[in-house]
């Protein structure tokens, strides 16, 4: 028997150090991967392991100044399929498609597609849901969750805006405060083995879905409601194609109602009404004649909101401006002396007045009274191109207003070289560019709340779901763009507009209000159709509320001084007292 | 011939001990949810392997009784029977996962390619150490022609036993000769036969692709869920008995793949203590090859040294995707009674050769 020699046992020990070697770097390659490259198979592990059913967080309220609430939510359940847990699949079609009405046919894509786990229906009753769940069908889940409410349907509806499937803004401060709104939505994470069943000891982990926090806005609940009854009554009566009337603080910006009648359902908001088919379709059912695009383009109209996304001409009410340019620039005083014949020639145009005869011979403050064109024509010319639109500038008009709203109109305005004295004429008594009228009303408030100007707004405050304040509005508020006595003097002046001018139909005894009208004729001029409208504030010393109401294509009569300042008297009438504005005279 | 005797080697049996104990612990908590959903009881495979680690210790417990020198002489009637085994299964195997591998007699059943390694571990020693030194060149060349027989049997249906069986021939016989150059062309000369044996067919390469990007083959799957589990278990794991890749994930966790739910369930640590226990067993071989009181003895250590370190290293090697996926299993812990049951004997060879020591 041989026995081992020393070169034996040398590759012995050359083995045993060559296994020992790669042992140790198999070691190395084994710390690679469980330290640097752990995380990330980690996670793929994770993915894998996890199944994942979402939570819809409750979207946050929104109240109203009196905390009414004006957004809401409701349980309503979600049902999902997980294939691998379905026992008896035809029983599952059948129930679902039963319970949920929809076609088997869907139910069965669903049912048969091999996933993990697939959404079958959303947003159905909390009845509906439980009685699914009752049926105890094995691989058939209902989760609850939450989906928006309004209360008050069409209240505010083109304001407050609607959410859609997954409970996201899709118009309106809905949108707007998205952020503050949505929350968090938690998660159900289930661990599952290879074939899909969950693992019944690592139970259900639940990331608890935060809630939204409340938006408490500006918009009184009864004002509103005011609003839109005298909106719409007027749009009767009128036969109007829609009203706007927009109610605000001139003091701070806060508005308290803003209403485009017709307004829509919020919780049926994808169902046409009628008077927003495009012409040329018919009217009998509303919306199932219409498809795709042309139906979403009517949607779209429904859902605007003409306060804020229409531009219009403003007319006289912008005569507001002019004046008040005219007196801070000192061209014109309100005893300055003017003359009517009717008509005023600018270069070669005749530019007529409202008044075929002429108003005569008249003071500024006449001028006013009587919304005489040739007066603004007159005073537009003075101020110069130059002034006139640095004017324009300093009163915020060249700007948006900065509402919380989203889809704001920009003003559309001539490029200032393009600008004759004709044009300047036009611009003078507000036709020939385009405004918003939410803009208009920002621009009055701040001329006549002493000169600084607002920034019309709806967010007041957001608070925790137990009322807590987390957060406090603040608005860019008090930028000076007139002095205070011109403010003084264009408080004074239109109130005479309605103590004895064109206004008058605005009148309120005991009560001081300022304002004034308008009547446009809109493009193309041959069409006949008019806007008219009336903006008002008061008291007419110390204005505290300030109302503007448009009119578009009303039938009849359609002078703004006519038909428009009625409804904002009404408005007053019924709002003054209820913020608390005593009548002058009255004892507090 | 000056032979000291005395008593097997005790850290050798107490590692292999806790190996098999440490085998048995994991096994159970990686084969529990198989068991369960395939056989309805979570114990189904640990109650198999508990029996053939009962005659493996059994054996283990007789053969180190022995004195190893019997066995020069039965050497070559032991492996004409590994190669009639190695036959029969290819005419009357049992096939399972589509490849025959088994033998049934009666309940039992038997891998025969598991019989072959220590068979021919015997076979090299008894006849590397009758051979004239002096004839060492055509050595190389006759060991060789003994051991292609059964590597080409085993090799039919058991790719990776086969390498393994081959790899052991190739240390055994580079232990026996002085030279180091030949074994050189030799390595050198075979990864050239690999390169040309891959690229014949687009398959093999295929295999390659596999390994360069698990993740966007579909037969990646094993090796990228193997992955998955490693990295999940980070520095101390997610405890015994707590894996989710074994919930049919990673493949047959109790088999080829079982070490990387061992790196899920225990961490880091735990398989880096793993690993240095198998390193502390071939340290063990290798002082007991050394000491061996003759060739015979010290080939046989050798070449279980061999054979353990070939396989915990392709294994590990495979599972931390280091080499393209091939199904080795690791020794000891991996779910096998015919493993287990040789694993054991060869320790008992080699307890029975710790015996014996040079004075």
């Amino acid at each position: 028997m041989q026995k081992t020699r020393p070169f034996h046992r040398r590759k012995i020990v050359v083995i045993f150090l060559g296994c020992a070697l790669a042992l140790v770097l198999l070691g190395i390659r084994l710390a690679h991967l469980m330290i640097a490259e752990s995380e990330h198979y980690a996670t793929l592990a994770e993915d894998l392991h996890e199944r994942e059913r979402s939570i819809k967080a409750a979207r946050g309220r929104i109240l109203d100044r009196g905390g009414n609430v004006l957004a809401d939510n409701r349980t309503v359940c979600t049902v999902s399929v997980i294939h691998s847990q379905i026992e008896d699949p035809e029983r599952v079609i059948e129930t679902l498609s039963r319970e949920l009405e929809l076609p088997e046919e869907t139910v069965r894509k669903r049912v048969e597609k091999v996933s993990s786990i697939e959404r079958v229906r959303q947003n159905v009753d909390k009845e509906t849901g439980d009685r699914i769940r009752n049926c105890n069908l094995a691989g058939v889940k209902v989760d609850e969750d939450y989906r928006r409410y309004y209360p008050f349907g069409s209240m505010a509806s083109k304001v407050l805006g609607f959410t859609g499937g997954d409970n996201q803004g899709i118009i309106g401060l809905e949108v707007e405060y998205e952020e503050e709104l949505s929350g968090t939505p938690g998660k159900i994470l289930t661990l599952t083995d290879a074939r899909g069943v969950e693992l019944a000891d690592t139970g259900e982990s639940r990331e608890e879905p935060v809630p939204g926090n409340d938006l408490v806005i500006s918009l009184d609940y009864n004002i509103q409601k005011y609003a839109e009854q005298a909106a719409y009554q007027v749009m009767e009566q009128k036969q109007a194609d829609s009203v706007s009337i927009l109610i605000m603080n001139p003091k701070n910006g806060e508005i308290y109602a803003m209403t485009n009648v017709p307004e829509f359902d919020l919780n049926d908001p994808y169902t046409l009404l009628p008077q927003y088919m495009p012409e040329g379709t018919a009217q009998s059912a509303a919306g199932s004649t219409l498809r795709g695009e042309a139906l979403q383009d009517a949607l779209n109209r429904m859902w605007r909101n003409g306060c804020i996304n229409d531009t219009y001409e403003p007319g006289s009410t912008f005569k507001i401006i002019t004046a008040s340019a005219g007196l801070e620039a000192g061209v014109v005083t309100p005893q300055d002396s003017f003359s009517c014949p009717g008509y005023r020639m600018v270069e070669d145009r005749r530019i007529r007045c409202h008044k075929v005869g002429g108003h005569g011979t008249e003071t500024f403050a006449q001028g006013i009274q009587n919304s005489c064109n040739p007066v603004f024509i007159e005073v537009g010319l003075r101020l110069g191109i130059d002034r006139y639109f640095a004017y324009f500038d300093q009163f915020g008009l060249n700007e948006k207003t900065g509402i919380d709203l989203p889809g704001e109109a920009a003003t559309i305005m001539h490029k200032k070289e393009n600008v004759g004295q004709v044009e300047l004429a036009t611009i003078s008594f507000g036709q020939s560019f385009q405004i918003t009228p939410v803009q208009l009303a920002a621009t009055v408030s701040s001329i006549v709340n002493g000169g600084t100007r607002v920034t019309p707004h709806f967010g007041v405050s957001v608070r925790a779901n137990d009322g807590a304040l987390l957060k406090l509005y603040q608005y860019d508020d008090g930028r000076r763009i007139l002095s205070e006595e011109t403010s003084e003097q264009m408080r004074g002046l239109l109130e005479q507009v309605v103590d004895g001018g064109s206004g008058k139909n605005a009148y309120i005894e005991g009560y001081r209000i300022g304002g004034k009208t308008a009547t446009s004729e809109t493009l193309p001029r041959s069409a006949n159709k008019y806007i008219s409208s009336f903006i008002g504030f008061a008291p007419a010393d110390d204005p505290q509320v300030l109302g503007l109401c448009i009119i578009n294509n009303p039938q009849g009569v359609y002078y703004g001084g006519t038909i428009a300042a009625p409804v904002i008297r009404g408005m007053f009438e019924n709002i003054l007292p209820y913020l608390g504005i005593r009548k002058e005279g009255d004892q507090p | 011939m000056r032979t000291k005797q005395g008593k097997p080697d005790g850290f050798l049996l107490a590692a292999v001990l806790f190996l098999t104990v440490f085998g048995m612990v994991v096994l159970y908590s990686m084969s529990a949810y198989n068991g369960r959903v395939r056989f309805g009881d979570s114990a189904y495979y640990f109650k198999k392997q508990l029996f053939a680690l009962a005659l493996g210790l059994a054996a283990m417990y007789g053969v180190s009784c022995m004195d190893y020198h019997v066995l020069q002489k039965l050497s070559v009637p032991a492996y004409l029977l590994s190669l009639v085994l190695s036959g029969a299964v290819l005419l009357f195997g049992d096939a399972y996962n589509g490849s025959r591998r088994w033998l049934s007699i009666g309940p039992l059943s038997f891998q025969p390619a598991e019989y072959a390694k220590p068979a021919v571990i015997l076979l090299l020693a008894g006849f590397v150490s009758r051979v004239d030194r002096k004839k060492s060149g055509r050595m190389i060349a006759a060991v060789m022609l003994m051991v292609l027989p059964i590597v080409g049997l085993v090799g039919t249906n058991n790719l990776s036993t086969a390498v393994i069986i081959l790899g052991i021939a190739v240390l055994m016989i580079f232990i026996s000769n002085p030279r180091y150059l030949p074994f050189l062309w030799i390595v050198l000369a075979g990864s050239g036969f690999l390169g040309i044996f891959l690229s014949l067919e687009a398959y093999r390469l295929e295999r390659l692709a596999i390994w360069r990007n698990p993740e966007l083959y579909e037969k990646g799957f094993q090796t990228v869920q193997g992955l998955y589990a490693i990295g999940s278990g980070g520095l101390f794991g997610r405890g015994l008995g707590n894996s989710l890749q074994k919930l049919g994930f990673v493949p047959e966790a109790q088999n080829d793949m079982i070490f990387s739910v061992i790196c899920e369930e225990l961490g880091l640590f735990g398989a880096l203590l793993l690993m240095l226990l198998f390193l502390l067993l071939i340290w063990r071989f290798m002082v007991i090859a050394t000491h061996a009181p003759d060739l015979f003895g010290s080939l046989i250590a050798a070449g279980i040294m061999g054979h353990i370190a070939i396989q915990v290293i392709l294994n590990v090697a495979v599972v931390t995707n280091t080499i393209p996926n091939t199904g080795i299993t690791l020794p000891f812990v991996s779910y096998g009674g015919t493993s287990v049951l040789f694993l054991l004997s060869e320790m008992g060879l080699a307890l029975s050769v710790s015996r014996y020591s040079r004075t």
